[in-house]
């Protein structure tokens, strides 16, 4: 069973046609092998209050049900509850309102504790009409829906990117201009202290738009500035003036100069390893825009507002259409730390004789564990977004990897740290039945021979196990190329290959090399 | 109606009790599709009145008058 959802209206014109739906609150049918199960119980509409109130507490104990009966690896996403029709005489009587939103906190506390329980927000969507808009009572006399089918489309392109925020697929890059775009007016004429930013308005619609960026910087969205300006203008501005709040430490990478821009996005995303796909870039010039995407469309490229009090709710769509996550996780939040800590990294490396000194130099701690409870999430996360080092390219869900433990499966998480700096859980591997079902390693820390050190000591330890063979394949896309050759150079007989690139291999764990260079140091828990 | 009805063809005979799509979330379906293609509003007598296509037809001739 793919798509099943648990409802009290009809609400099929809402979801895609592949998916199910239950009875009106009908719980018979418990669907334990359903790919996703979604809970959406819309507030009772009902003029006794009373009587009301009672509902929404039965769904709640329902929906407690329904979490006790399915089993624990079936993925859950649960929509909160609007009240969209009071006719409540009595004012002072909240009893309703307090029920809905006792059964919201129950929908959060419960997600809490279980990873396969995830809630969203429906008061987001809600909230974007007005009541007459929200609900055609016409449709609701003829057809029981309670939220107007003419939001049908909306609601399917909403919906779409709370379960990508699930699944962690988000932007990985913001690309900003300077001049009109994050403070009023032009440095170059205006000067330091002329900018408008902070203060009155324009310069506070500015200054909010800054503070929202700064909060997706600090949820693991990577800035970067392409501006047409002189380099030292903006330094000294960045140094001098009091009221900015994006600064230089606050962006990852820069290209301030008279370059064009599409030259400058191509160089930064080759300087920070991620595909063109995963920039966002933010002009509030249109020809600048035009050009950016005629040359780079894999950039996205939103319009900009014509107004700076625009600029919040030009913020909260930017947010919700490409950066929004259901959670991050703590290299999300060092994310600008760590790509910074690359680029020290590449400057370092110039001044060694030979890449073996420059590793040494760099005592590189390598930590080794198999998964648990506080890294799942990360390991879901990663085989969501890498592209470049992932032998397979199998996509996972939380639920996926536990289940996949859960069935016998074995999955490692590699850590690297250097003295530069920390990036966290970066790499793992996933086996199940003698074959590596995924090996991925983030861009970030490749480069390092560190992947090979990993899968040896995965092997020496399955070897330990005594284990004899491990199988292997590797899957082409359009983006692993690198990635390739890499079980070949570990000594992985290549047993056959198909005509899309598919490859099989077999390790005899007695013949291959397992020996690991001394300068890597392996900490394992 | 065919793109609502998602049937490779359809002519003027169809009706309610011909084409096992035409059920009550599909005509629900077909009055979002014509309040919105053609900016009217049906009444729910209206919309109980459209039982085959020469219905449709006639009633949303008369709304656009």
């Amino acid at each position: 069973m793919p798509y099943f959802v648990l409802r009290n209206n009809t609400v099929e014109p809402f979801f895609p046609k592949t998916y199910s739906f239950s009875g009106y609150e009908d719980l018979s049918l418990v669907p334990g092998g359903a790919d996703l199960c979604v809970w959406f119980y819309q507030a009772p509409v009902c003029a006794d209050t009373a009587n009301a109130a009672n509902q929404v507490r039965g769904y709640g104990e329902a929906f407690r049900y329904l979490l006790g009966v399915l089993p624990s690896v079936v993925p859950v996403v649960a929509l909160t509850m609007v009240c969209t029709y009071s006719a409540n005489p009595v004012v002072g009587n909240s009893e309703l309102a307090q029920a809905v939103a006792d059964y919201n906190a129950m929908l959060w506390r419960e997600s809490a504790n279980r990873t396969n329980l995830k809630v969203v927000d429906f008061a987001a969507f809600t909230s974007q009409y007005p009541a007459n808009e929200l609900m055609d009572w016409k449709f609701y006399f003829m057809g029981q829906m309670a939220l107007n089918p003419k939001l049908a489309k909306d609601f399917g392109h909403w919906w779409t990117r709370q379960l990508d925020s699930i699944a962690l697929k988000r932007k990985k890059c913001l690309v900003l201009d300077l001049d009109n775009t994050l403070w009023g007016g032009v440095l170059g004429e205006e000067g330091t202290d002329g900018i408008k930013i902070g203060g009155a308005y324009p310069g506070s619609a500015y200054l909010f738009f800054q503070q929202v960026l700064l909060s997706l910087q600090q949820s693991g969205v990577v800035l970067t500035v392409c501006s047409k300006n002189n380099e030292a203008d903006v330094l000294a501005c960045w140094q001098n003036n009091p009221n900015l709040m994006l600064r230089q430490e606050h962006f990852v990478a820069t290209r301030i100069n008279w370059d064009d821009k599409a030259t400058n996005i191509r160089s930064l995303a080759a300087e920070l390893n991620i595909g063109l796909d995963s920039m966002v870039f933010v002009d509030d010039n249109p020809s600048e825009r035009e050009l950016v995407r005629q040359i780079l469309p894999e950039v996205t490229v939103p319009e900009f507002p014509q107004q700076p009090y625009q600029l919040p709710e030009f913020a909260r769509k930017l947010v919700e259409a490409y950066f929004s996550v259901y959670a991050v996780t703590t290299e999300d939040m060092d994310k600008t730390a760590q790509y910074r800590a690359n680029a020290q990294r590449a400057e370092a490396q110039r001044g060694y004789a030979d890449y073996d000194s420059y590793l040494t130099s760099l005592d590189l701690q390598l930590t080794i564990e198999p998964a648990n409870a506080h890294t799942v999430a990360r390991v879901a996360q990663m085989t969501q977004k890498t592209n470049q080092f992932n032998l397979t390219t199998h996509r996972y869900t939380e639920a996926d990897i536990a289940n996949f433990i859960l069935q016998g499966g074995h999955v490692w998480t590699l850590g690297v740290a250097d003295r530069f700096g920390n990036s966290g859980i970066t790499g793992c591997l996933m086996l199940t039945d003698n074959r590596i079902d995924s090996l991925l390693l983030s861009c970030r820390v490749l480069g390092k021979g560190i992947e090979k050190a990993f899968v040896r000591w995965v092997l020496a330890a399955l070897k330990a196990e005594g284990m004899r063979t491990v199988q292997a394949d590797y899957v082409a896309t359009a983006k692993n190329q690198q990635a390739a050759n890499f079980y070949e150079s570990l000594g992985f007989m290549l047993e056959n290959q198909q005509s899309d690139g598919q490859k099989h291999y077999l390790a005899n764990l007695d013949i291959i090399n397992l020996e690991i260079e001394r300068y890597y140091h392996i900490n394992t828990k | 109606m065919q793109r609502v009805f998602e049937t490779p063809s359809l002519d003027a005979s169809c009706s309610q009790n011909n084409c096992p799509q035409w059920d009550s979330m599909g005509q629900l379906n077909l009055v979002v599709e014509l309040e919105t293609e053609f900016d009217i509003n049906l009444e729910p007598e209206e919309i109980g009145d459209m039982r085959c296509f020469d219905d449709v037809v006639r009633i949303v001739k008369s709304k656009q008058q």
